[in-house]
């Protein structure tokens, strides 16, 4: 019983925390941001994208894989 | 395709925002915008939260100049001849030489990522850019599977906490280019930002 609480009081807290980060995230402008933030981050390419689908920026692929970042 | 619906599901839009912001930044880093992108920055539509009003910064600063100037501008900053005005190596800015213990330190967590440096690269990968680029990777799982809130703060706290946010606010001060000083003020936010938040998870 003691454990089970002790379970419980862990996860509302982890949430808690979850919750209280999301909404420090959205004050610092992010999560609402999306759609224009979303066209700066793959130029040309990105202006199709829809942040909201996650999808459409996955595909734009417009991220140089980070191994290969170093090609300057 | 239902691996891209579980991707959905999986990233808030608060996450996906991040990964844009790492990737954005990742990509300013890597070289100079191009027509295109300096033309999006122009017409970005921003709030007026704190990286709201960055992002405003920067888009006017990118009003004022254009992708040739920024050419110069990038090279000059962190290529010049010989070396620019900053090197923006995580074991450069921590020791003062490339190759140091922080670059040891990263590549241990790339190989425990499975992050591999492209081939026919030699350039050291704690270039901000590429420790940009690899938070974005992490957050929208490009290498694998989304990384956990715990493991990218143990990244962020590892191999970017430490420098990157003096960095950018180093770049901010810069009068080499007020669009790459906008970048620094830009940058330095977002890393307070992650930094905080990071610290409302355990």
């Amino acid at each position: 019983m003691m454990t089970e609480n002790w379970r419980e009081t862990m996860t509302d807290k982890k949430q808690q925390e979850g919750a209280d980060r999301r909404n420090f995230l959205k004050l610092a402008g992010l999560g609402t941001l999306a759609s224009g933030a979303t066209i700066v981050s793959g130029g040309a390419q990105a202006v199709e994208a829809d942040l909201q689908g996650a999808t459409g920026y996955r595909e734009t692929d417009h991220v140089k894989k980070v191994y290969e970042t170093s090609r300057f | 395709m239902s691996q891209m619906a579980s991707l959905e599901k999986e990233i808030t839009s608060e996450d996906a925002d991040r990964a844009v912001m790492y990737g954005f930044l990742g990509r300013m880093m890597q070289a100079a915008p191009s027509d295109e992108d300096l033309e999006v920055i122009r017409h970005l539509s921003v709030d007026d939260s704190p990286l709201g009003t960055a992002l405003d910064g920067l888009s006017k600063a990118a009003a004022e100049t254009s992708a040739s100037e920024l050419k110069h501008a990038y090279q000059d900053l962190f290529i010049g001849l010989g070396r620019g005005e900053f090197v923006p190596f995580g074991s450069y800015y921590l020791t003062g030489f490339l190759h140091e213990k922080p670059l040891a330190d990263l590549r241990a967590s790339m190989a425990g990522f499975g992050i591999e440096r492209a081939e026919g690269v030699s350039e050291p990968e704690d270039h901000v850019a590429a420790l940009m680029q690899m938070m974005e990777g992490l957050i929208v799982g490009e290498f694998g599977q989304v990384a956990s809130v715990d493991e990218q703060k143990r990244f962020f706290t590892a191999h970017i906490g430490s420098w990157a946010g003096h960095f950018f606010k180093d770049l901010s001060a810069t009068e080499t280019s007020a669009f790459y000083a906008a970048i620094g003020v830009l940058g330095e936010r977002f890393m307070e930002v992650e930094a905080e938040a990071f610290a409302m998870s355990e």
